[in-house]
């Protein structure tokens, strides 16, 4: 048969074994793509298969006063986790585990939904803050609960509750944004500072977080521990802050509906209290707040929430004529001795404006215009200084320039000027914003925060004073470059402020020798008074409803002859300066006496 | 004269290609040492077992390369008579196993008809092409048509994809072997791209989703595009030298699925690497050369379309294997000849080149075409 068709059989035979060989070539190729060129990403993603992480929190750092007292601490909460890699009978776990503590119907609910949706490593918290009796409950039947485990955890605490929690502010779980902007704060169970202290310092305050790893199987059940790479424990943060004195104060301030008082060591800028009344419990929020304690909080209209120690901007008053005497002193417009007549009003144009005293103060000089508040007095020599100088010296001494850099949610109060006012008013700067600037009042807005760093640079005799909220030992500030007898004739004014029967701090003053205040009250209008009020004899707001009340300020130091304490307090709608003189009187009263107390 | 030609039976196992029975042995060595790291160092869970198989399976081997190849010709018809009535056993009499209906249960053995089909197809061919004179006029390929086409359909209905494969591409082979003109394969290729939506609606659920996968295993990482995601990650991760015999991470953490039958070139792969891939397909190349050898030198028809077959069809399961877990081609049931464990795919296999040795003891054999009948 052959020849013809045993040819071609061998040609297609031949052809076949070409072929398959060609085949089993791009096989190679194939091979050698998978495992020489893409070898290392594959290697990735099976060490990514293999090996599943569990993050270790870091213990956050402590916050401690002055004196070593914690203000934030930490305290050690017990919970029961469900491991889910042994999610099989959880069922019946869970029903075991009601008989042992108290769980509700919705956690357990909660707990089973969990389960549902996770895979593998994720433990499931499945209740926290378990008392001493459902832990040893717990671990006595730990038997019978497969995969339920106790797990100790930290819980954010503020011991001196709602005393400094505008300060510290609190720690609550990251928001999705945060968590968008930052992954590592995707972290179950991390918690970051949201406002306060808590947010100022959170960077050092977090610590790092560690991580196990594990090996898994395809079922994500641990195989074994692979390596542990310990947290790193957050920094402890020593403030300045007198912890006695921060909540004495605050305790003090809650007898008004809103106050704000700022106390600072004069010789080195240490912050010793900041407080903002009324205040509000920090301790709801590391675990979440409940939903009525937030609306009762963010609805209330004497705004807990906020820190008005800096964020609150108020005219400050008359609490400022204080820098405009230090503005026409260095500029040589009036002398000690400079008189003017006060016969209660003046005009400027065809307005008319009012001396608080209707009746005049008669020929005032510098001492007495300060010590009873002259305004007339005022607005003749704001008009011969001029915006220029004034808004200069205010910047110089503190006004309008915060404080405490970067600190959450402070702000910057307002100290206009021309520029200013054709910018953002589109008009022209008149004679009038000048008499009004220099009574704290018009545009004017400042924060405690930046009268008490003024005061306290005034009554340290000129010096640069920085605040701090953090550090130890002296400082020396750098010489603000005004002539020392200008410094010394205010301070002695601010002494017979407080001190002669005819200043308007004298009824509050502080009688012990040694211990007296020096100081400078102020009350701001927050509503104009009109012509018929005026008329009527009503230049007194006590009898208005509480927000149209003018606020109450008080500037001050002590003790008067050898400065150390220097306080800015403002009582909102006070009706008048009393009730601030009277808080800042307490409350030097009570740095002396602590102070006295520790150097014992 | 017939001493030479046909050798006594000492004398034919002496002359037996002991070169490719040391190949296979080599081969399913490799496969035994596979095993045993697929079991996590546990030598009886499979490894045991296949040995038992394979020593089974090579009596079974060298009894059918003993027997005179006439006998085999003689009984072709017969054995694909008897494979087709099992296949319509198991697809009529309800044999039904577990899952797909593949398996008769013997009480000795679990046989899989479609596996026996295999070569008794190729046998049939074989004496179909063997009684007739060529080149084959056109008519005369109806009968070999209808050979390949009637199991085919009955394997495809079971259903098992890889089997019905394999039947139409050997038994398409063998035709091309035979002298078929090349544009009846080209009108037939036509032909089956027309029938292809036909088709479709004959396939499972289960087969369309893996030939949808196929194309993107992407989609659905964690539902049947796993296999082929995780086969690519053991394959990829095992570098050139892999990462160890035992030591593959994919296998032994289950990642790989099915890593001790179809996914046993990976765990090869992972575990030694490229390396040890390419030894592994030397080997089969090796293996394949020598029963070339045996195809290019054997006198007779019959035989050379036997060898032929058999070679051919151990060349579609490495293809197929080596491509389908590489993502080359969809995943089909296709054992890694030799190394996958499972019983009947290795008995087949050696059955197969049982006749592959058959024919290499009688090369020289030469044997009339005239039809004998079916005896």
């Amino acid at each position: 048969m052959f020849e013809k068709e045993s040819t071609q059989f061998l040609r297609r035979i031949l052809f076949l074994g070409i072929l398959q060989l060609m085949l089993l070539i791009l096989l190679v190729g194939r091979m050698s793509y998978l495992q020489i060129f893409e070898g290392s990403y594959y290697h990735l993603l099976a060490e990514g298969n293999r090996i599943a992480t569990r993050p270790l929190l870091p213990l956050r750092g402590q916050i401690y006063d002055r004196r070593g007292v914690p203000l934030a601490h930490n305290e050690t909460s017990f919970r029961v986790v469900l491991l889910t890699d042994k999610k099989d009978e959880i069922e019946e776990t869970l029903e075991i585990l009601s008989g042992l503590i108290t769980l509700l119907p919705e956690e357990k609910e909660e707990t089973l939904k969990m389960v549902r949706k996770k895979r593998g490593l994720d433990s499931i918290i499945i209740k926290d803050n378990l008392t001493w009796n459902e832990v040893s409950a717990i671990e006595l039947h730990a038997g019978d609960l497969p995969g339920i485990s106790i797990e100790v955890g930290s819980v954010r605490k503020y011991p001196e509750l709602i005393r400094g929690a505008h300060l510290l502010g609190y720690v609550a779980s990251p928001s999705e944004k945060e968590q968008e902007k930052d992954p590592l704060l995707s972290i179950p169970g991390l918690q970051i500072g949201k406002v306060g202290l808590e947010k100022y310092f959170d960077s050092r305050l977090r610590g790092i977080p560690g991580h196990s790893a594990f090996e898994v199987n395809a079922k994500r059940k641990v195989v074994r521990e692979l390596h542990q790479i310990a947290s790193i424990a957050g920094e402890d943060i020593h403030l300045t802050i007198d912890g006695q004195l921060q909540s004495y104060t605050q305790d003090l301030l809650s007898l008004h509906e809103s106050a704000s008082a700022v106390v600072i060591d004069i010789h080195n800028g240490d912050i010793l209290a900041l407080v903002s009344s009324p205040s509000f419990n920090p301790n709801l929020f590391p675990q979440g707040i409940s939903h009525k304690d937030w609306h009762e909080l963010r609805d209330n209209p004497y705004v807990p929430l906020t820190n008005k120690a800096v964020s609150g901007l108020f005219p400050p008053g008359s609490t400022v004529k204080l820098f405009v005497v230090l503005a026409a002193l260095q500029s040589g417009l009036i002398d000690k001795e400079s008189t003017v007549y006060c016969p209660g009003y003046v005009y400027v144009g065809t307005h008319k404006f009012h001396c608080w005293r209707k009746e005049g103060h008669g020929t005032v000089n510098v001492s007495r215009a300060l010590s009873e508040s002259c305004d007339v007095f005022f607005y003749e020599i704001a008009k011969k200084a001029g915006v220029e100088r004034l808004a200069a010296l205010y910047h110089d001494v503190g006004l309008g320039e915060g404080g405490l850099e970067s600190f959450p949610y402070s702000k910057k109060g307002l100290v206009p000027d021309r520029t200013w006012k054709k910018n953002i008013k589109n008009a022209k700067w008149t004679v009038s914003d000048t008499i009004q600037m220099s009574i704290g009042q018009g545009y004017m807005l400042t924060t405690p925060l930046e009268l008490a760093v003024a005061i306290s640079r005034l009554a340290g005799g000129g010096k640069r004073l920085i605040p701090r909220l953090e550090g130890q030992g002296p400082l020396s500030f750098p010489d603000m470059g005004y002539d020392g007898k200008h410094v010394e004739m205010i301070r002695d004014i601010m002494n017979n402020t407080c001190n002669t029967p005819e200043g308007t701090a004298f009824r509050w003053r502080i009688p012990i020798a040694g211990m007296e205040m020096g100081g400078k009250t102020g009350t701001s209008q927050v509503r104009r008074i009109t012509m018929e009020q005026r008329k009527a004899g009503q230049t007194k707001t006590t009898h208005l409803p509480w927000k149209y009340r003018e606020h109450g300020f008080f500037v001050g130091y002590a003790p008067v002859h050898a400065p150390r304490y220097a306080i800015a307090v403002i009582v909102e709608h006070a009706g008048g300066a009393g009730p601030a003189v009277q808080a800042a009187r307490n409350i030097l009263l009570k740095a002396q006496f602590l102070e006295r107390e520790h150097t014992r | 004269m017939t001493t030479d030609i046909i050798p006594s039976l000492l004398q034919k196992f002496s002359r037996l290609n002991w070169g490719i029975f040391f190949l296979i042995l080599l081969i399913s060595a490799i496969g035994w040492g596979l095993l045993i790291s697929a079991a996590g160092g546990d030598i009886h869970l499979w490894a045991l077992k296949q040995i038992i198989r394979f020593s089974v399976g090579v009596l079974i081997m060298l009894f059918i390369a003993l027997i005179d190849l006439r006998w085999w010709l003689h009984f072709s018809y017969l054995f694909y008579g008897l494979s087709l009535a099992l296949l319509c056993g198991v697809e009529f009499l309800g044999f039904i196993g577990k899952g797909a209906e593949r398996w008769i249960d013997l009480y000795v053995i679990q046989l899989q008809p479609s596996e026996l089909m295999k070569i008794a197809l190729v046998m049939a061919l074989a004496r179909y092409f063997h009684s007739q004179s060529f080149p084959l006029p056109f008519h005369k390929l109806f009968v070999p048509f209808l050979l390949i086409f009637i199991p085919m359909i009955l394997v495809l209905r079971q259903p098992d994809l890889g089997t019905a494969m394999i039947l139409l591409m050997v038994g398409g082979t063998l035709f091309f072997l035979a002298g078929v003109s090349l544009w009846v394969f080209g009108a037939t290729l036509v032909g089956i791209g027309a029938s292809i939506p036909l088709l479709w609606s004959f396939l499972h659920e289960y087969q369309r989703d893996r030939i949808f996968m196929f194309f993107d295993p992407s989609k659905d990482s964690l539902g049947k595009g796993y296999h082929i995601i995780q086969s690519k990650i053991a394959l990829g991760s095992g570098g050139l030298w892999g990462k160890g015999y035992m030591q593959g991470t994919q296998a032994s953490l289950n990642f790989l699925p099915e890593k001790q039958t179809d996914f046993i070139f990976t765990l090869l792969c992972e575990e030694w690497g490229f390396m040890g891939g390419i030894f592994l397909l030397f080997l089969y190349v090796f293996l394949m050369v020598m029963c070339f050898r045996i195809i290019l030198t054997t006198q007779n028809d019959f035989g050379r379309f036997v060898a032929a077959g058999m070679t051919i069809s151990f060349f579609f399961y490495i293809f197929i294997n080596v491509a389908m877990v590489m993502g080359l081609v969809p995943v089909v049931g296709i054992p890694l000849p030799l190394v996958s464990y499972g019983g009947t795919a290795m008995l087949t296999l050696l059955m197969g080149f049982g006749f592959l040795l058959n024919v290499g003891l009688h090369r020289n054999l030469k044997i009339p075409c005239l039809s004998m009948g079916f005896f």
